[in-house]
């Protein structure tokens, strides 16, 4: 939705202490903008300490920044001596974040505030190789329920996707303004100018074992920790790699295709997303449903059901042998190779996920096993190995801090603050224009605010 | 049964089997003499009273003293302060319903933080994370309650017809989960219904609701609210005004039982079975209390009841006879 009743008022007029030139002020807006954001400064003495600059250019652009309510000074500091000095606040309901995570077999939306906090998610089972028009229908319904839902109706300022493969991106790309490759069945489709022309906002999409590492690193057991490994394992398993508290990528994007890695097990030798992704799990535990090896597996089989890595977690979960040593099995291999990473990087934590994972016990026992019994002592000394607590919401809170991140990146903040929003800001609208013709189909207005989730 | 949905963080369900005591579970909890408290976002529905009965009935089996239930009457403020007041009791376990997201988190992850293990029925606020925050989560299939209320409503909608969907404006994820559902069956069912979405705010704005809804849309052809307790208002105010029109809601209450056996509005009900829930609840409280891992999600299956079958669903849900005027109306 833009914002466009911004661009008139948000106009830096001018006056004392405003510099001669757009870019000057565009640059001092970004600075104070992101020392309050970033809790670097909370009142106007530590913010003209910390951005060196003056008094009069300070207030005048504190001014701006709350006339176009990103900042808010109503409250008051605490005192120590003398008058308390007004808080500087970032106002984080000022404009919201939607974003989704697509799985092979489920679908999460969510909607985050401006820092990146989740304020409402759904998920819900769905079928990846469906028709993407389907998929992006149903993505576009949730989205509308989400803003409809929102309390607080705040604009919609940016859109983050997270997608079940690796995501190429041009040097220098901010904001997308086509749909990257991400996965075969989706070569094509315009996912990103469709949502981009249907909700007027700029969009961002990353593979999901980045947006859930991003995820676990902001919000779950890796708050706080600067050298972390996730791993997840789905039919696909992949990793994603912390350095220094940030995400590393790799050159491509493709970073931590860890599931491409050949791999020898039962005599013969396939990569690691065939010997023990969740598809191998799923077909070593009908195979035993169907032999009668497994009275768990088996019931299910009888009962009309499907079984599938989770039935075969479960199963080992409540102790049914035979699904247990699938799980060890499987995690064995994925341990042995993440032994060697822990070996080369030297993680304090190592985080499990995926819904396999998170379902079961035995597939993080076997990890452990295979890491503490391969890696160096001084390796394993002070890591931790654990399972995620997060879920899927995990990929929602790194989607959220990825647009989150983007939207005050130093430049591209400095290119729209004096637009008032990131969705008046003159790129963005003529790339939409530009967009236009690969999402016929969309409605070309914003949703309603009373749309029904599915209307 | 088979369960629809997916959990608040996207986890599929384990099945209340997983909990299952054994006697020397019974016996481990008899020893060690549990307290806990009961934080109910109300007392006043026929559903609180289900599940307490199931709660209070198998932790005494197990020697666990409930030593005190408090009604939050739907106010975050009321459970915030109670909450606030049990961390400091000493308490083994608190089995909580939060009335809000947001407004409550903080107050619902200060109870775990006390050491006291904290067990959530039907709703976690949003950020809140199951091992860190929360032991686990029991709830119906809300998302199947809502295919359910869809599917029922269908039957008796014409062609081409415009249905209501009536949901509370609160942010809470059992009514979220049932609004999205029954949207997204009646999408891929009944192409040809229009949808229309009416929220209240709070119970005491139904009637008004209903009002509103009936004026701006006098040709609604049915309606699904998602619980029982406002449908009842809903269909009370239908009543009222003389307005006639097909209703289909979640939980079986003994009111919206009766309507649906006397052919008052109600033409099906998606029910949760509370009592098994709280069973359920009690058996998390008491294998986390043991120091046992239990799953993140354990959710039970919802009922489809129609007049059909309205007396022995009432039995299975209410573990008891269903009243006369269910039984006299059939």
């Amino acid at each position: 939705m833009p914002d466009s009743g911004m661009v008139e008022t948000s106009r830096p007029k001018r006056g004392k202490g405003r510099p001669r030139n757009a870019d000057g002020a565009a640059q001092s807006l970004g600075t104070i903008l992101n020392l309050v954001r970033s809790g670097a400064a909370h009142t106007r003495q530590e913010l003209e300490r910390k951005s060196e600059l003056g008094r009069a250019i300070v207030a005048d652009r504190l001014a701006t920044l709350s006339e176009i309510k990103l900042v808010d000074e109503s409250a008051l500091a605490e005192a120590s001596g003398g008058r308390a000095p007004r808080l500087v606040q970032f106002n984080a309901n000022r404009a919201r974040i939607l974003v989704a995570t697509l799985d092979q077999t489920a679908l999460g939306v969510g909607i985050a505030d401006l820092s990146g906090r989740l304020i409402t998610e759904h998920h819900e089972a769905m079928d990846l190789s469906a028709p993407p028009e389907a998929t992006a229908e149903r993505l576009g319904t949730l989205f509308e329920w989400l803003l409809a839902k929102d309390e607080h109706s705040a604009p919609l300022w940016g859109l983050g996707i997270s997608v079940p493969g690796p995501v190429q991106l041009s040097p220098g790309d901010d904001f997308l303004q086509a749909t990257p490759t991400f996965l075969p069945a989706w070569e094509g489709f315009p996912l990103v100018e469709q949502l981009a022309r249907r909700f007027s906002v700029p969009v961002w999409m990353r593979s999901s074992v980045e947006t859930m590492a991003m995820g676990e690193l902001h919000a779950g057991a890796g708050a706080g920790i600067n050298e972390m490994l996730f791993i997840k394992v789905g039919k696909r398993i992949g990793a994603s790699f912390v350095f220094d508290g940030k995400l590393y990528r790799g050159a491509q994007g493709a970073a931590g295709l860890i599931g491409h890695l050949p791999r020898a097990a039962s005599g013969r030798t396939a990569s690691l997303d065939v010997l023990a992704g969740s598809d191998m799990i799923a077909r070593d535990g009908l195979a035993a449903a169907q032999a009668g090896t497994s009275p768990a597996l088996a019931d299910i089989l009888n009962r009309g059901g499907e079984i599938t890595a989770i039935e075969v977690g479960q199963a080992a979960q409540v102790g049914d042998s035979v699904s247990m040593e699938i799980m060890s099995r499987s995690g064995h291999l994925i341990g042995q190779l993440v032994a060697t990473l822990a070996n080369m990087l030297n993680p304090s934590l190592i985080v499990l996920s995926g819904s396999i994972a998170q379902t079961n016990d035995i597939l993080l026992a076997a990890v452990r096993e295979a890491v503490y019994g391969e890696s160096h002592p001084l390796v394993t000394r002070d890591l931790r190995i654990s399972a995620s607590r997060m879920g899927s919401s995990a990929g929602l809170v790194g989607a959220a801090k990825v647009v989150s991140e983007a939207l005050f990146d130093p430049s591209f903040l400095r290119e729209w603050v004096t637009h008032g929003a990131p969705t008046a800001m003159p790129r963005l609208l003529a790339a939409l224009d530009q967009m236009g013709t690969a999402a016929i189909g969309a409605p070309a207005s914003p949703p309603a605010a009373a749309a029904p989730p599915g209307a | 049964m088979s369960i629809s949905g997916l959990g608040p963080h996207g986890e599929r369900a384990a099945p209340p089997s997983r909990l299952s005591l054994t006697p020397s579970d019974v016996t481990a909890a008899r020893d060690r003499r549990f307290r806990v408290a009961v934080v109910l976002h109300t007392g006043e529905s026929d559903w609180s009273r289900q599940q307490l009965a199931g709660i209070a009935g198998t932790l005494g089996d197990c020697g666990v003293i409930v030593g005190e239930v408090v009604d939050c009457g739907f106010q975050a403020a009321t459970q915030i302060a109670a909450l606030e007041r049990l961390s400091h009791e000493g308490l083994d376990a608190i089995i909580s319903i939060p009335v809000a997201n947001a407004a409550v988190a903080e107050a619902h992850r200060q109870v775990s933080r006390a050491g006291i293990r904290l067990i959530l029925h039907d709703n976690v606020p949003t950020g809140m994370l199951p091992g860190a925050d929360y032991t686990s989560l029991v709830s119906a299939d809300n998302f199947g309650l809502g295919l359910i209320g869809a599917k029922l409503l269908s039957d008796r909608i014409a062609q081409g017809g415009e249905v209501g969907l009536m949901t509370y404006g609160v942010d809470f994820y059992a009514t979220n989960e049932r609004e999205i559902a029954f949207g997204r069956w009646i999408v891929a069912n009944r192409p040809d219904l229009k949808l229309r979405t009416i929220r209240f705010p709070s119970l005491g704005a139904v009637r008004e609701t209903t009002l509103s809804m009936i004026e701006e849309s006098p040709d609604l052809a049915g309606l699904f609210v998602v619980w029982d307790t406002p449908a009842m208002e809903a269909v009370a105010t239908l009543n009222t005004v003389g307005h006639d029109m097909p209703v289909t809601t979640v939980d079986l209450g003994r009111d919206a039982a009766i309507c649906l056996a006397q052919d008052n509005h109600i033409v099906g009900i998606a029910a949760q079975q509370p009592f098994r829930q709280g069973v359920a609840v009690a058996e998390a409280t008491i294998l986390s209390l043991l120091g046992r891992a239990v799953p993140s999600w354990i959710a039970l299956p919802g009922l489809a009841v129609t007049k059909a079958n309205v007396a022995d669903s009432y039995q299975t849900v209410w573990r008891s006879q269903a009243p006369q005027e269910i039984l006299s109306a059939l």
